[in-house]
């Protein structure tokens, strides 16, 4: 019920219509590449799927977090604006519920522009790389890191949004921390596991270290403990109003 | 029988003590007028009734639950409006209260009841953030309102309204025990309007409590201590300024 709640919420705010522009634009990367410059990477030896996703998947990551980025400053701006979220507080329902279905919903919207990006990502191997046959099966497991990887990063942002009660406060931070993370190297593999970095880590890279159950479990562990931090918070912010 | 009592409540923010050891007696099913002056705490007394903020010290009860063990429990029970209605404007009227409604487990008619009930049958499709600041006033009491609830916590409900929203609001009010069988605190600073409607009176400067009772001995009281009781505004003034030069405001 706190799932279709939290979708009603989200109603001619233009959430879901941000995520699947986002989605259909991060798509739409792989296919330009390839068809302005698709020699360049048809000619390079290995995994067509794999030369795709080193080509494209820097940007496609970065499209991933900004859209991210706006769907919980959004989620939170319809909360403060007109005091909906003190409306909820003075209702018998809790607000970590509340917030960790923002995280579910957000979670879905990653997941549905992924979807996308990997279907644009297959559709330009098989229609470029002459001889490229698909395994669903490793399509799903390269998509489903892809979207394990990135949500630290949507929980993380959950958290500062449902901080700031000014959109652009939080928007702001969510930008800084993009390009901040983005200017170290990604060969540091500390840096790597922070939420905002660790969305542009492939499948492909992390299993050439060995690094797949070290991504997953770091992630895991962050977006549990993240997921507290924004339960207590929540606690904090009702009270402190 | 009280529905809510508070004991010695306190609220204190670093070394300003917004509310000094309240005890208040709200009985079941009358209206329950709270008066103060800006800044008397009534508003933060509201707050801790409904878990939006912590007593410092002391403790309440509302309907024999005890917060802060059974909050959840106590706000099933309770409608509230606090200081500015607070809805979703990208929502409409009836969406608004339709979200109220499922999360409170109400059937569908309470939402077209609520409409009803505070005249915004006609706007229900209108995105909340178009209505006009009387409108929002009134989808807030609607949000409050909804399901009936057995105990509702008004702040300043008629701020907004035209001098006809305010005459059906304080009707609405004054009616709702007798209709509904729930019990009504409210504050407002419009002194006439709390005259009108309320059944039993509590007055707050700096935070303490320097009255609770009925009109009849509000003005009983008045008279004994030599203040005017010709209207509530004289009588409240009378006693907030004396409680004033006696040393409230030193507090």
């Amino acid at each position: 019920m706190t799932l279709r709640l939290e979708t009603k919420k989200l109603k001619r705010t233009r959430y879901f219509p941000a995520f699947l522009a986002g989605g259909l634009l991060a798509a739409a990367f792989p296919l330009i590449n390839m068809l302005v410059r698709s020699e360049s990477f048809t000619a390079l030896p290995g995994e067509p799927f794999t030369i795709l996703m080193d080509a494209n998947w820097q940007m496609m990551a970065m499209l991933n977090i900004l859209v991210c980025i706006c769907g919980a400053c959004m989620m939170y701006h319809t909360e403060y604006a007109d005091n909906g979220a003190q409306k909820m507080d003075v209702l018998p329902v809790r607000a970590g519920k509340l917030f960790l279905t923002k995280f579910v919903v957000n979670a879905l919207a990653l997941a549905l522009m992924i979807i996308l990006e990997t279907a644009a990502l297959t559709w330009c191997a098989v229609h470029w790389f002459s001889g490229y046959e698909f395994d669903a099966l490793e399509l799903l497991q390269g998509a489903g890191f892809q979207w394990f990887v990135t949500l630290p990063t949507v929980m993380l942002m959950l958290v500062i949004a449902s901080a700031c009660k000014n959109m652009w406060v939080s928007l702001g931070i969510g930008v800084v921390l993009v390009f901040t993370m983005c200017i170290f190297p990604q060969d540091n593999l500390i840096l790597s596991l922070c939420p905002f970095s660790s969305p542009y880590q492939t499948l492909a890279m992390a299993a050439e270290s060995s690094r797949v159950p070290l991504f997953l479990g770091v992630c895991a562990a962050e977006v549990v403990v993240l997921g507290l931090l924004g339960l207590v918070y929540q606690k904090i912010r009702r009270c402190a109003e | 029988m009280n529905i809510i009592e508070t004991q010695n409540l306190t609220k204190t923010y670093g070394d300003f003590t917004a509310v000094s050891h309240l005890n208040l007696h709200i009985r079941k099913g009358r209206v329950y007028g709270f008066l103060g002056p800006n800044g008397a705490g009534k508003s933060t007394t509201m707050k801790m009734f409904l878990g939006l903020t912590h007593p410092t010290k002391g403790s309440f009860q509302i309907d024999g639950k005890t917060y802060p063990a059974d909050r959840v429990p106590i706000l099933k029970e309770i409608g509230s409006f606090i200081e500015a209605p607070a809805f979703y404007g990208n929502l409409t009227g009836e969406e608004n209260l339709e979200i109220i409604r499922k999360i409170l487990g109400l059937p569908k008619s309470s939402v077209s009841d609520a409409l009803e009930l505070v005249g915004l049958t006609q706007f229900r499709k209108r995105l909340a953030k178009k209505y006009s600041l009387g409108m929002k006033q009134r989808l807030g009491l609607a949000g409050a309102l909804i399901g009936r609830p057995p105990i509702l916590i008004l702040d300043e409900p008629t701020n907004g309204l035209d001098p006809v929203g305010i005459h059906e609001i304080r009707t609405l009010i004054k009616s709702l025990p007798q209709q509904y069988d729930c019990t009504v605190l409210v504050s407002s600073h419009l002194l006439p309007e709390v005259e009108l409607m309320a059944d039993d009176i509590g007055i707050l400067n700096h935070g303490r409590l320097l009255f609770e009772g009925t009109m009849e001995e509000l003005k009983t009281n008045a008279r004994c201590a030599g203040l005017p009781t010709d209207n509530l505004e004289d009588t409240f003034l009378a006693m907030i300024d004396e409680d004033n030069r006696k040393g409230g405001a030193g507090k």
